[in-house]
């Protein structure tokens, strides 16, 4: 063992000792506690798609033609592909969940205020792949679901102002759904967003190092505990523990409840009931009950003001002293978009 | 926590080697219990890649013994495309009267054609040559001693059925 780790130290100039030293970042104590484990989630999720997804793409066929039947093959004659495109299926619900609860969890304890406000931007940049990735995931199937989701999408990106119609064209490859459209959907969903995805996420990560986790101190704690514990083994055991949860939990959700295949799109017939996957059920809900370019561009309003919410917060703290006003517009925020997702889920139209 | 009250520095070290055996015994369950897990995991996705079944085969009807005499072939184009030519030999009323030769070359895939003027089998490949029984009589096949493979034959009621792929990926 000592010839093999020398054989490496005479070519490679990295010194274990500070190898070790770099990585065992003391730990703030608040994350001990289970509620600041909303990071490590998605990002332990993304992983888990980026495998079984890498999986599915060898018997996915990303063209009009094959693709339902394909995911169909996949789903009922290859060995195990049931279990693996539902762990997929189960693993993208489970990962947006988290990165809004992470992004709640962030925003209620302020953790984006000064000089946090990058990183709160780099996470939205998250959020919004991560909801596009699960939208263009669903496009893939070629269900009823796929093909309407996405003709619905691009119309709705016709009606922003000014480049409404060349974010259609570009996203379906042309006027309407056609046969490049799918293909499009594929490199986006299973090249491209994730590429983007896994570079925000360095940076993410590389600007939470580098600026150290916000630390908290809550009333239950004795002022004299240390502030910090060892990164190892103690939260590298947190972090393995949340892994193996999660892989429980998929493989029960995948085994009890397996992706299932709706009817084949069919252009000519839109179904009675048609709804996108619930983590747009909120706009959905938005857009029917006001007019297209209102709806449209207050969705957009809405996002960039999320976007340049530590500013915002920033400002109203010092016009109205008021420290806790995030909290209040956040909890009306959070009803606000439980409220439209359950009304929405509940209601046929 | 307070500190038990040690008896003796004896007890004091068997304490420690218990709970460092303990230690010890946790971190291998548990390395154990990941390996397992993951190890299952792993398994799965091993045979989700690895490919399944063979390819769908079937029996399809060719011609009644009636109607073909011996030295006689009858050219066959079966449902994927393949054009197979069968020939009967003999007259005992058996499969074993017939060759239906398969026209991929035993050596590394290739087709071969039929060349009249030189009455063979001729692979492009690799200058692979069978006489008119699928013998191999020149080129690589020759070298290693490969025949043109065989579709399998039965006769039923009369009737002369050959098993060949119907799965074709055009």
């Amino acid at each position: 063992m000592q010839t093999i780790a020398g054989w490496f130290r005479e070519r490679l100039p990295i010194s274990t000792a500070q190898l070790a030293e770099l990585t065992n970042e003391p730990v703030p104590n608040h994350l001990r506690r289970w509620w600041f484990c909303l990071g490590g989630t998605p990002a332990y999720l993304f992983v888990v798609q980026i495998v079984t997804g890498i999986m599915l793409a060898f018997y996915y066929q990303p063209a009009p033609s094959t693709a339902y039947e394909s995911v169909r093959h996949i789903t009922e004659e290859v060995s195990y592909g049931w279990y693996f495109r539902s762990v997929h299926k189960w693993a993208a619900t489970l990962m947006i969940a988290a990165v809004i609860l992470h992004q709640m969890r962030v925003y209620f304890t302020g953790a984006y205020r000064k000089p946090r406000e990058i990183n709160w931007m780099i996470g939205m940049c998250l959020l919004l792949c991560t909801l596009l990735v699960g939208f263009t995931g669903y496009s893939l199937v070629f269900e009823q679901l796929s093909y309407w989701g996405a003709t619905v999408a691009a119309n709705i990106c016709d009606t922003v102002p000014l480049v409404g119609g060349f974010l259609k064209r570009m996203l379906l490859a042309g006027d309407a759904y056609n046969e490049q459209t799918l293909p499009r959907f594929f490199i986006l969903h299973a090249a491209v967003l994730p590429v983007t995805m896994i570079v925000l996420l360095a940076i993410h990560i590389g600007i939470l190092r580098l600026q150290g986790v916000t630390e908290f101190q809550f009333e239950d704690e004795p002022p004299d505990e240390p502030r910090t514990f060892n990164f190892f083994p103690d939260h590298f055991y947190t972090e393995l523990i949340i892994g193996l949860v999660l892989m429980i939990l998929l493989s029960v959700l995948a085994t009890v409840l397996p992706a299932t295949l709706g009817p084949r799109a069919d252009p000519l017939t839109t179904p009675e009931v048609i709804k996108p996957e619930w983590f747009f059920y909120v706009s959905f809900r938005w857009l029917k009950l006001f007019s297209g370019t209102f709806a449209v561009l207050s969705s957009g309003f809405i996002v960039f003001i999320m976007f340049v919410w530590p500013f915002i917060d920033a400002w109203i703290r010092k016009r109205t002293k008021y420290d806790e006003a995030s909290v209040w517009i956040g909890i009306v925020g959070v009803l606000l978009i439980i409220g439209l997702t359950v009304w929405e889920a509940v209601v046929e139209h | 926590m307070s500190e038990p009250a040690k008896a003796n520095p004896a007890e004091e070290q068997q304490t420690t080697d218990r709970r460092t055996f303990l230690s010890r015994l946790s971190s291998l369950a548990m390395a154990l219990g990941l390996t397992a897990g993951y190890g299952m995991f792993a398994a799965l996705i091993g045979r989700f890649l690895f490919p399944a079944g063979s390819t769908a085969k079937s029996w399809q009807f060719l011609t009644d013994l009636d109607s073909i005499e011996p030295g006689q072939s009858l050219l066959y184009q079966a449902p994927a495309g393949q054009r197979i030519a069968v020939t009967r030999l003999q007259a005992a009323g058996t499969a074993d009267d017939f060759i239906a030769l398969s026209s991929v070359c035993p050596h590394l895939g290739c087709q071969v054609h039929w060349e009249s003027q030189n009455n063979r089998f001729f692979c492009p490949c690799h200058n692979g040559a069978f006489d008119e029984s699928g013998n191999p009589i020149a080129g690589p096949p020759k070298d290693a001693g490969q025949s043109l493979s065989r579709y399998p034959l039965k006769v039923e009621n009369g009737l002369l059925f050959i098993e060949i792929p119907t799965e074709s990926f055009t």
